[in-house]
């Protein structure tokens, strides 16, 4: 990574990343410090680092994957820093765990998933979104019929509304994606 | 494949399985990931209590805030520094502005404001009676008779109806520019109606017969007390040469008389509208009837039903409309009215949502930051768009 400066994002791509991004890398985040507020810190940080390219970056691609990894150093060298100075009681052993490779990764998974799936649902028509939220959830279409009053036949022409307008959507924001991060 | 692409690649079919509502994940696992980890994933991402409480986090993180401070650090230039707070601010605030998408132009110094006795729109409405008595209707101001009660911000009818022998009495519910207003008719049939707009509707219906209405012009938003409620009385309302017949529940109306089409969406339940001499056409939900008053010519389409009828929620909400028809939009709330210089910038499009309780200044502003209009001028009650 520290080759040398061959990529830097443009401020349309800088804006887009820290609109879609900022708010689940902070919870992101605190799922490693408790504390909420270090946790936007670190992520601040981390973007400021970002724009002011003390960072370079090989190609787009890794930019996210650096965001991720740069928050997660961040928040573990915050940790590590903390129990010396003992103000906080967590066990070596918890930050052993949390620096395994697996326990990132499946953080950063559940991270991008749900920005993945927000973003699909906030394409949707208010009824559309309240079902297909439901059925994440793992709801039956009976189930989904109850909560919201509403016959199953509506549910499931709905859910057919819903992935007819997702398929595009998705083919969309994955587009969108390649063309900022490849 | 290097690792972190995988973790984004299977990131990516994750969501789709889940959107899809499938529930078996058979997509190849990152070799990094045991049956552990996975189940972690996925209890994450479909527990309602996890999805509840990861939004909960979510949703208090302030991205304003956070985008001021990074700004503050990397914008050490004050001219860019203006530049983007608003540009970015305004595509961040999501429900007071329009997300802004282009920044490639330069800003211009200060738009002119001459006067500016804007105001932003409020619920108000004129009611005549049937001996053609008008009541201003204002916030603050009440008025009740034997039949009828407001507060000033709504209308409600008494739930009376009459037998054949008695003579219908129409009333009518006019709202100005800068204006909207709820009425609830006798029937319990509910109307948003929007600004510039007119209504004529009997104070009482008759039993046994077609409740009718007629929305003489603009635009309204009817949530129709069933039949069975009513012994099987039919709604039907009127609006230019349309008739919609109701067979149950929600749907707009926009008919205003400076504009060539009829626009009907349903939101719910099932319409028919008819032409005149044409067969009934009938809606499903999220399609829309669009009548061309001048060809009589009718097509039905499938809408965004939440784009549509935004208006009733406090919001005005646009996919890729022309300026020129936000403008129209804008002019009837806050009751201005609007010229293009440049009859080239008429047909740029938009897409956002705006807040009906935002100043018109501030709207424009964020309009002109996109760079795509030079510069906007407020004189008095007209707006110069360069």
């Amino acid at each position: 990574m520290e080759k040398k400066k061959k990529y830097k994002l443009s401020l349309k791509e800088y804006k887009k990343l820290f609109e879609s991004h900022y708010a689940s890398l902070c919870v992101f985040s605190n799922t490693f410090i408790k504390d909420s507020e270090i946790s936007k810190d670190i992520v601040q940080e981390i973007f400021i680092k970002i724009w002011e390219n003390k960072i370079s970056f090989n190609s787009k691609k890794t930019v996210k994957s650096f965001l991720f990894t740069a928050v997660r150093n961040k928040a573990l060298d915050y940790l590590k820093s903390s129990i010396h100075k003992k103000t906080e009681s967590h066990a070596f052993e918890s930050i052993i765990n949390l620096e395994t490779e697996s326990v990132f990764l499946r953080e950063v998974v559940i991270t991008e998933t749900s920005i993945i799936i927000e973003h699909a649902i906030n394409t949707l028509p208010e009824k559309c979104a309240e079902i297909i939220k439901l059925s994440i959830k793992e709801y039956s279409n009976a189930a989904i019929a109850e909560s919201l009053s509403i016959s199953i036949n509506t549910v499931k022409a709905q859910k057919k509304i819903a992935y007819k307008r997702l398929r595009p959507v998705l083919k969309e924001y994955f587009i969108l994606i390649i063309s900022i991060f490849d | 494949m290097s690792i972190s692409k995988k973790i984004f690649t299977y990131s990516k079919k994750l969501a789709n399985l889940i959107l899809s509502g499938k529930n078996s994940f058979e997509i190849e696992l990152p070799e990094i990931f045991d049956k552990t980890d996975k189940d972690y994933i996925v209890s994450n991402l479909t527990e309602t209590s996890k999805i509840n409480k990861r939004k909960e986090k979510h949703d208090a993180i302030d991205k304003i805030e956070g985008w001021n401070h990074i700004e503050k650090n990397i914008f050490r230039t004050k001219r860019r520094s203006l530049y983007w707070k608003y540009a970015v601010a305004a595509s961040i605030a999501v429900v007071t502005s329009f997300s802004i998408f282009y920044f490639n132009k330069k800003s211009n110094p200060t738009s002119v404001v001459v006067k500016n006795n804007i105001l932003i729109g409020t619920d108000k409405a004129t009611l005549t009676l049937e001996d053609g008595t008008t009541i201003a209707l204002t916030k603050g101001k009440s008025f009740t008779s034997k039949n009828v009660n407001s507060n000033g911000e709504k209308l409600i009818y008494k739930n009376i109806t009459l037998n054949h022998q008695e003579e219908v009495k129409y009333n009518y519910l006019t709202i100005p520019r800068g204006g909207q207003f709820f009425i609830q008719l006798s029937d319990s049939t509910k109307v948003w109606l929007n600004s510039e707009s007119q209504l004529k509707y009997p104070s009482q219906f008759i039993s046994g017969e077609t409740r009718t209405i007629t929305l003489n012009y603009g635009e309204a938003y009817f949530e129709v007390s069933p039949s069975k409620a009513h012994n099987g009385d039919a709604f039907k309302v009127i609006s230019s040469s349309q008739e919609v017949n109701v067979l149950g529940t929600q749907f707009n109306i926009k008919s205003y008389k400076d504009e060539n089409f009829v626009l009907t969406t349903l939101v719910e339940g099932k319409v028919a509208v008819n032409i005149g001499n044409k067969d009934n056409q009938y809606l499903e939900p999220n399609q829309q009837t669009v009548f061309n008053k001048i060809s009589k010519e009718i097509s039905v389409e499938n809408v965004d039903v939440t784009l549509e009828t935004s208006w009733r929620k406090g919001l005005f909400r646009f996919k890729n409309k022309p300026l020129k028809d936000i403008m129209v939009v804008l002019s009837r709330w806050y009751n201005i009215d609007f010229s293009f210089q440049n009859k080239d910038l008429e047909a740029i499009k938009f897409t956002g949502t705006l807040n009906k309780k935002q100043q018109l200044e501030s709207i424009l502003s964020n309009i002109k930051n996109t760079g795509f209009i030079n510069d906007y001028k407020i004189s008095t009650d007209t707006i110069d768009i360069k």
